[in-house]
């Protein structure tokens, strides 16, 4: 198969959902499309199902300059600040969804192998090391294709996350900090210290290993980024999107 | 206590690995409007808002013949027909 790479650079929320979603909807010209980015400036985004106003100290985010954003797929809020983000575009595959994650899932551990780092797939959709969680990924088939995206953990800084994501009651802050510490581990905490760029090569690496993939880096046509933009501006940077649910 | 007729607004969150939360407005037994969140997957994504719409104007007792019918060719991780009935039910007994 060939894949096409996109090494990005960081963008904001709205920009980085819309690309992602014009990569998917235009799969059928543009073929199959991995690109890994980071945001610009830091965002949260929620799960498709998800309540803006359930998880997001908005004022707080406005304060911080924190960006706010609804995605298309399921899953949980991640604060997108210390991590490397990818998205992947293919035809849809054969069999149920929550089984694909786990050929996807391979890219990070093949990636994560490279550093000499032993990591598991976990759960439907998690990457973990040592039983730590260090990648999330969530996936949506639309448009004839599949949208995987997902984050690998540089750094973690609970205390800086819970500023921003809500816990049900505020008693309960100090203890999602110190679930986050115990469940969570990131790059830095193993004792991987890598530069964004050097980390993008060795995740698109570890996705060529695990699809068996030929990549090659061409960007894509104009029209694919006028509809990330339309996207970007009438879907995602939107009220209506962001606060629906 | 609940009350025993009239507009209520009921909330629960059910958390079984991933979170399942319910805000409904009843009118007795009746659901007058529901919105599901949480950090579940389903698939496709849209159904979520047709389930919604098909618990509009439905009565308690029928939520779980309803749910068994939508997620029926649906996949699921964190939620299932059961566990949503069970969350919607909660809401309802803690109406006020």
């Amino acid at each position: 198969m060939d894949l096409r790479v996109i090494y990005d650079t960081g963008h904001p929320a709205y920009w980085n959902m819309g690309f992602d979603e014009s990569l998917l909807v235009h799969l059928n010209e543009i073929g199959p499309t991995l690109r890994v980015y980071g945001w610009s400036p830091p965002a949260v985004s929620i799960g498709y199902f998800q309540s803006m106003t359930e998880e997001v100290n908005i004022q707080r985010a406005k304060e911080l300059g924190v960006d706010l954003v609804r995605r298309i797929t399921g899953g949980g809020a991640v604060y997108h600040k210390y991590e490397l983000t990818y998205s992947i575009t293919l035809p849809e595959l054969r069999g149920r969804i929550l089984d694909s994650y786990h050929l996807l899932d391979m890219g990070i551990i093949k990636a994560l192998q490279t550093l000499n780092i032993d990591a598991k797939q976990a759960g439907i959709n998690d990457v973990v090391v040592n039983g730590k969680k260090i990648s999330g990924n969530a996936q949506t088939r639309k448009y004839g294709g599949l949208l995987q995206h997902g984050t690998l953990l540089i750094e973690v800084h609970p205390e800086e996350m819970f500023e921003i994501l809500l816990v049900p009651e505020e008693k309960m802050k100090d203890k999602a900090i110190s679930d986050v510490r115990q469940r969570v581990t990131s790059l830095k905490d193993i004792g991987v210290e890598i530069e964004f760029e050097e980390l993008q090569k060795i995740l698109v690496d570890g996705f060529k290993e695990a699809l068996n993939a030929d990549l090659y880096e061409e960007d894509v046509d104009e029209k694919i980024y006028d509809y990330a933009h339309k996207l970007e501006v009438e879907k995602y940077a939107t009220h209506e999107w962001n606060f629906r649910r | 206590m609940p009350p025993m007729n009239g507009i209520s607004e009921g909330k629960y969150r059910y958390k079984a690995g991933k979170l399942i939360v319910v805000n409904a407005t009843f009118d007795c037994d009746t659901i007058l409007k529901i919105k599901i969140t949480g950090d579940f997957f389903l698939h496709p994504e849209e159904r979520i808002e047709e389930i919604e719409e098909h618990l509009t104007r439905k009565k308690i007792g029928e939520i779980e013949a309803l749910l068994e019918r939508d997620f029926k060719d649906a996949e699921y991780e964190g939620i299932s027909a059961e566990s949503l009935a069970h969350a919607i039910r909660e809401a309802w007994k803690r109406r006020a």
